[in-house]
């Protein structure tokens, strides 16, 4: 009785593909089977001698709509008061809900002309594919209670460390690092050079030695003379990870020093600064509003 | 006072000066002002409008499309014009009549106030506009504008009196977008918003009197960084680069405390402001209180070479504040002091911050740099006194160019100057010592300083500009000491000295005989009398003997301390006092002496040729210490190509005391040698093994280490060796193998990652040592270069330089010094025929747009592509580049390569030179480069290096009687008639040019242009008169323009004159690129002449077309002023009639054509007119 949910959910797949031959849309299909035998004895109890199709489907389909409402609504008021097994009372506060009288349900049930169907072939009910598990599942560690999901399937969680022998031969590193380096660069140029605008150096073979082409900047200074990015980047790795071999080396050094002096000048004093500034610099102070007399 | 009340970027602004004058003289009734391209619509003297004359000779110097093409003609031509407009001989291109109601205030010497309303559009020179061509406004654009000019320019945005001797207090306005900084000099008081609130006013007050030209303005949507260490300094660069400036600016502060110390004396502004600009015209330019500077200087933290640089600069230009803008000068002849002191300043800046090694260093370039190019281009003078102003009076008959003015000078020339003038400042230090110096220094800034706090009236503000005379008598004052002959010597005359020493030990009297000769014939020399130091350094110690040069001797006994005893071992004392050991097994055996030096303290300024021995030479540089001889030595080894000077040579690039820079040096020595001693060579290439000691990883010597710039020194000879390396040549005189393999592995293994300085520049070294291993192709009988028949060494290296040019253009480098370096490799890769040879790649990186420096590198190669191929649509090319860039510095530059690197000489024969191109060339001088002083120089330059002096050979030979040159004396090939022609000088061919009557094509152009045009109205009848007069004046022209002295004043004077009294002068359009057509004014003018005058036009009209003479007598009696240049006119006359009696006929055949011979004096009837 209370798998109108399933059936439900069966239902609407099993309209959607009928070629469906899976255990699960078996299973499905036999129970509509079912709920179609079921109208068709009602049918005939009430009298009807034939039916079309299409109006016993339609019927079957109201049944099976009703019948899932019903089970989702129980379902719905034993969560409701925090349980997991809808009872008996659920069911009838359901009926009532739904606007069926509940009292006459032992009547109906004891009719005498009722007709008695035989109970569904037993299907074994679908089981959920298994997704592809590798490894043991986890247990639960003891803080968590039982009832809380499981697991996860080990390969979303589980790492596997893997390495290759580091290369320690510094020339070799050395060498690796440069033709990569230049493998890059080349790549990285060709492709540049492929796709845009290329000047040549030979006349007869224009893709020899492509060159990329010279386009002028509406503000050429600011790329000649800003650092790219890339360099800022190493500069700032470099910075941190060589400060400590390099303090004492930095003293002799103008533009290390320089680098070290600008940090508290823009640090202690120019916060005195910026308040003296304010008075001190006549290119700080805020502009002022004309004065209305001025205009005369 | 000094408004701009609209500055737009959109180029066009308006403006108005106030300038209140005192006057000094009576009989005050003109005044004259300098202003060019300034349009100019009203002059007010004390609230009374008056008329104005604007006459500009500059704009075109030769007038009419007359066919002389010579240099000399050209050359006094412009001498004249600029003369005409000297302010400092009181001359100016405006002429102002005072109001005759005002004549009488004038006699009382009453203050004038003088108001000129003008507005500047579109100007050429003077303020240079960038405008980035992007979205956005003009604040997000980056779009700024800044005043800029070569010696006294600042009339090209504002009328004043653009001379450095006329000092003045200033109040200056400038009205911007709200967006936008104004930076202008002095005080800025403060900064109001106008009433709609889009813009704001600047107003800045400069209580501190100074000269116009030292007064400039730069206006940009600038960041703003206050000194951190000076709140009075505030520095403005473009928007982005503030990190950048933060860094530069932040030693600025270092450079002030030093000269503020040596001086002992304030920094005399109250505030000081740098700008960082794009495209600036120079590096560095000072004004009061503010410098201006080129962007380019700003640099990041990770920069190396670039900082000593820009620190340089802004040492220059701090001491050009003190001397120069601060002090300034009384006349162009006193520019070498402030120069000098200047230079020498910043000299003692170098030897504080950089060291002693670095400043002698210094001292010696500059020294080899004025030697070489007086004894190249003739002498250069500091100190000209011009006597009669006559063409044989000309101090410096040998230069192309006249030195009486410093905007007819070559470029060249003038660094020069400023080179010798600092260190014939060194050299007075010298004699006086240089507590004295600073002593007078002080001296002259605390007058300055005092004079500069005081009233006008107080007439002390002459402390403020120095001149020859005074700063030689403070000297002697201070000193006591007498240094007329130094000045004379190297101040009043010019060139260098030369010597050639030898000597030989004469053994018996243990005497070293030392021979010293001079060569004082050829050009650029003089012969020096004086004392001579010599140092000769002996077994037993370093000893100094004073010689006396006298005229005759040239042999000088010098008594040696020692007697040879090389056996004994002893340590041997050094002229520091050091005492060192030293293998003399090299020595000749009989002679204690191990080396000699001539002029150690390079006191003269002098070339010296010396013959010793290579192991002299040897000795000397390995244990002198003086940085000088050890450089001097390194230069004398490269004749002496041996193992002895390979192991010096070695063992100084080894030792880590020396001086980095003679180690830089003596890698190109080595380079050399090696050369010499190909066959004989012992081992690896020269340096190889050196360079992988140094630099290289241990464990595997063939890879660098990676990069670690930390030790400068290192860093410098790590960039140098490859380059020098790369000059080796094997016996087939080839880069050997080895050596290429060597350097592309350094490329190879080049890693920066661990580095905190950037690699730009090691990397471009790197580039420049493969271009260095380039060799001429095998070329089989001009077989076209293609991929496929490359050189397999070649394909190596173009795949490097196409890779790091490529890669640049996604990762620039700072300054793009691999672009840079990557062109001049393209270049030299064409040139030695490896690959085609074509223009279009520069082209392409010469355009605008492209970093200034890439620029400049494809123009070199562009320039060197005309010069090989003889391309002339390359040639047309950098001409229309010349004329349309936007950049000055640019064009400034190309026709500077060019006369480096000329396509042609005036000895050599090219398809290149024909008339088109003298005509081109003589326009771009003549008119098309009025806006640019320095540029119109350029143009002069590359004229006289194509052409020569003389007319060029490509020219026809001149129409006989329509074009005469007195040089060539073509005149006795015309034997035309001569009408008896007596015309004095007096009509001034250049103001009758601008007076708009039959000008050449040009005007025609200009006045298509004016926008004055109306129907011709009120004075039609005056109009034809004057039309008529100026017809008969045109003809004279001839006469006047054949002759070198052109009395420009009195004739101009004369012109102005008539002018007034025809009351023309309502609003003549005056803007460089209409110059005033006198119709126009006219016509432009409304009716209301001033009724006094109507009466004396119309007779003064007349008196003009009809009786010369009498003319003249009127003037005469009118001003006062004019009075001594009448005296010369006449003068002048009279030269003419007496001497030079060829002349005149010259001038009579000229007139042949023009002027019949019956007509007689028909010269001034209307029936010349044109």
């Amino acid at each position: 009785r209370w798998t109108g949910e399933r059936v439900g959910r069966g239902s609407l797949r099993g309209s959607s593909g009928k070629a469906a031959t899976s255990p699960a849309e078996n299973y499905h299909l036999a129970r509509r089977r079912t709920l179609q035998v079921v109208v068709s004895a009602l049918l005939t109890e009430c009298g009807f001698e034939s039916a079309e199709k299409a109006a016993v489907e339609t019927l079957t389909e109201m049944m099976q709509s009703y019948i899932t409402e019903i089970g989702r609504c129980a379902k719905a008021y034993c969560e409701h008061t925090a349980r997991s097994v809808p009872t008996l009372a659920d069911t009838v506060v359901t009926l009532i809900e739904m606007g069926f009288n509940a009292d006459t349900l032992p009547v109906y049930a004891k009719r005498s002309q009722r007709m008695v169907i035989t109970a569904p072939p037993v299907t074994n009910a679908p089981v959920t594919p298994k997704a592809l598990s590798a490894g043991q599942k986890r247990t639960h560690p003891a803080y968590i209670p039982s009832h809380f999901p499981e697991f996860p399937d080990p390969h979303t969680y589980i790492k596997t460390p893997t390495f290759r022998e580091p290369v320690s031969d510094y020339q070799v590193v050395r060498e690796k690092a440069a033709s990569q380096k230049r493998d890059v660069e080349r790549a990285l140029t060709r492709f540049m050079a492929k796709t845009g605008e290329t000047q040549s150096l030979f006349k007869d073979d224009i893709t020899a030695f492509p060159l990329i082409a010279a386009q002028p900047s509406s503000i050429p200074y600011l790329s000649a003379l800003l650092p790219s990015e890339l360099e800022l980047q190493t500069l700032e790795e470099t910075d941190s990870s060589e400060q400590d071999d390099q303090t004492d080396s930095e003293n002799d050094d103008p533009g290390g020093d320089k680098e070290n002096s600008m940090l508290p000048p823009s640090g202690v004093p120019s916060a005195k600064a910026s308040e003296e500034n304010v008075i001190d610099n006549p290119y700080l102070r805020p502009v002022k509003k004309p004065k209305v007399r001025r205009k005369k | 006072m000094l408004c701009y009340y609209d500055i737009q970027i959109v180029r066009r602004n308006l403006g108005y000066v106030e300038l209140t004058i005192f006057p000094t003289v009576v009989n005050l009734n003109r005044i004259k002002l300098n202003s060019k391209q300034c349009r100019i619509y009203r002059v007010r003297v004390n609230e009374l409008e008056a008329p104005f004359i604007y006459n500009d000779p500059t704009l075109e110097v030769c007038h009419h499309e007359s066919k002389q093409r010579n240099l000399n003609y050209f050359s006094s031509a412009y001498t004249a014009a600029v003369s005409a407009v000297d302010p400092d001989a009181g001359h100016g291109e405006l002429v102002i009549k005072v109001p005759p109601e005002l004549w009488k205030q004038g006699d009382d010497l009453k203050v004038l106030k003088v108001y000129i309303e003008f507005s500047l559009d579109q100007p050429k020179g003077g303020l240079h506009f960038v405008v980035p061509d992007v979205e956005g406004s003009m604040a997000e654009r980056g779009a700024h504008v800044f005043s800029f000019g070569y010696q006294n320019s600042t009339r090209f945005w504002f009328p004043c009196v653009d001379s450095y001797s006329e000092l003045c207090t200033w109040k200056l306005e400038f009205t911007v977008d709200a967006s936008m900084v104004a930076v202008s000099c002095g005080d800025l008081v403060e900064t109001i918003y106008t009433h709609d609130m889009r813009k704001k006013t600047y107003h800045y007050v400069l209580p501190i009197p100074t000269a116009a030209p030292n007064i400039s303005l730069a206006v940009g949507p600038f960041e703003i960084l206050v000194d951190p260490y000076m709140h009075e300094v505030t520095h403005f660069c473009l928007p982005q680069l503030l990190p950048l400036l933060k860094h530069s600016m932040s030693y600025l502060h270092e450079i002030f405390e030093f000269y503020e110390e040596i001086l002992t004396c304030r920094y005399p502004y109250s505030c000081f402001k740098t700008v960082f600009v794009d495209e600036a015209y120079v590096q560095l330019s000072s004004y009061a209180s503010m410098s201006i500077f080129s962007t380019n200087l700003l640099h990041s933290a990770t920069i190396i070479d670039q900082t000593p640089l820009t620190r340089r600069c802004l040492a220059q230009a701090l001491a050009q504040q003190f001397f120069g803008c601060f002090i300034s000068r009384m006349s162009w002849a006193d520019e070498w002091v402030l120069k000098g002191i200047s230079g020498y300043i910043y000299g003692l800046y170098l030897k504080k911050t950089f060291g002693v090694n670095e400043y002698r260093h210094w001292i010696k370039e500059e020294l080899d740099k004025i030697v070489e190019y007086e004894l190249k281009m003739g002498g250069v003078l500091l100190h000209p006194t011009f006597t009669g102003g006559k063409e044989k009076d000309n101090p410096t008959p040998h230069l192309h160019f006249s030195i009486k003015h410093p905007h007819t000078l070559s470029w060249e020339y003038f660094k020069m100057f400023q080179c010798k003038a600092h260190l014939v400042m060194r050299l007075i230090e010298n004699r006086i010592s240089m507590e004295f110096m600073l002593q007078v220094f002080n001296k002259l800034l605390s007058l300055a300083s005092t004079a500069s706090s005081q009233k006008y009236q107080s007439h002390m503000w002459s402390q403020m500009l120095l001149s020859t005379h005074a700063f030689l008598k403070s000297i002697s004052n201070v000193s006591g000491k007498d240094i007329g002959p130094l000045i004379k010597q190297w101040v009043d005359q010019s060139s260098v000295v030369k010597f050639f020493g030898s000597f030989a030990f004469n053994r018996k009297r243990n005497v070293l005989e030392l021979e010293i000769r001079q060569d004082y014939t050829s050009s650029g020399t003089q012969k020096y009398v004086g004392p001579i130091k010599v140092t000769v350094q002996e077994l037993d110690g370093s000893f100094n003997h004073t010689l006396q040069i006298e005229e005759n001797s040239l042999k000088h006994d010098i008594p040696c301390h020692s007697k040879s005893r090389r056996n004994k071992k002893k340590k041997i004392p050094l002229m520091n006092g050091e005492e060192v050991d030293m293998d003399l097994s090299a020595m000749d055996a009989d002679s204690p002496l191990l080396w000699i030096r001539i002029d150690p303290d390079m006191s003269i300024l002098r070339k010296v040729e010396f013959e010793q021995a290579d192991f002299m030479w040897q000795y000397q540089l390995r244990y002198e210490r003086d940085v000088v001889a050890q450089e001097e030595a390194i230069s004398a080894l490269e004749k002496f190509p041996t193992p002895a000077s390979r192991l010096a040579l070695t063992d100084i690039l080894e030792q880590e005391q020396c001086f980095y820079k003679v180690r830089m040096q003596a890698c190109f020595c080595l380079a050399k040698i090696a050369n010499s001693m190909v066959s004989t060579w012992q081992g690896p290439p020269a340096m190889k093994s050196l360079f992988t000691r140094m630099f290289c990883c241990k464990s595997c010597p063939n890879i660098v280490k990676t990069n670690n710039f930390i030790s400068f020194q290192s860093y410098f000879l790590q960039k140098t060796m490859p380059v020098a390396m790369a000059l080796l040549r094997d016996v087939h005189n080839l880069c050997p193998k080895d050596v290429l393999n060597f350097i592309l592995d350094l490329i190879k293994y080049n890693d920066n990652r661990k580095n905190k300085f950037s690699d730009n520049y090691y990397r471009a070294d790197l580039i420049e040592a493969l271009t260095n291993s380039l060799t001429p192709a095998i070329s089989i009988s001009n077989e076209v270069r293609t991929v496929d028949n490359l050189n397999a060494d070649v394909r190596l290296i173009l795949e490097e330089i196409t890779r790091f040019l490529n890669m640049e253009k996604l990762l620039p480098s700072f300054r793009n010094t691999i672009t840079v370096r990557c062109l001049s490799a393209i270049r030299q890769l064409q040139r030695n025929g490896h690959i085609p040879s074509d223009a279009s790649l520069f082209k392409s990186y010469a355009e605008y747009g492209h970093f200034v420096d890439v620029r400049v590198a494809a123009l070199e190669a562009l320039v060197d592509y005309t010069r090989v191929e003889r391309s002339s649509a390359e040639l047309q090319w950098l001409l229309n580049m010349v004329q349309n860039d936007p950049a000055h510095y640019v064009r400034h530059k190309i026709l500077g390569m060019l006369s480096k690197n000329p396509p042609f000489t005036k000895t050599t024969d090219s398809a290149l030179c024909n008339e088109a191109l003298v005509d081109q060339l003589w326009k771009l001088m003549n008119s098309g480069t009025s806006h640019d002083w320095r540029l119109r120089c350029d143009a002069v330059n590359l004229y006289y290096t194509l052409f020569g002096l003389t007319r060029p050979s490509c020219l026809p030979l001149p129409e006989l009687g329509l074009v005469l040159n007195l040089k060539e004396k073509k005149a006795v090939l015309n034997p035309t008639i001569k009408p008896e022609l007596e015309v004095g000088p007096e009509p001034d061919p250049i103001s009758l040019g601008v007076c708009g009557v039959g000008q050449p094509p040009q005007g025609l152009k200009r006045k298509a242009e004016t926008p004055l045009g109306s129907p011709p109205e009120p004075g039609q009848v005056l109009q034809q008169q004057d039309d008529d007069a100026r017809g008969g004046h045109f003809k004279i022209r001839f006469n006047t323009m054949e002759d070198e002295d052109i009395d420009m004043e009195t004739v101009h004077d004369s012109q102005a004159f008539i002018h007034q009294h025809l009351h023309l002068l309502e609003r003549p359009s005056t803007p460089g690129k209409e110059p005033p057509s006198v119709e126009q004014s006219l016509l432009s003018m409304p009716a209301t002449p001033v009724p006094s005058f109507s009466k004396e036009t119309s007779s003064l009209a007349s008196k003009h077309a009809g009786e010369h003479g009498h003319h003249h007598h009127h003037h005469h009696h009118e001003h006062k002023k004019k009075k001594k240049k009448h005296k010369h006119k006449h003068k002048h006359k009279h030269k003419h009639e007496s001497k030079d009696k060829e002349k005149d006929r010259e001038r009579d055949n000229s007139h042949a054509y023009s002027n019949s011979p019956a007509s007689g004096r028909s010269l001034r009837s209307p029936s010349m007119s044109d």
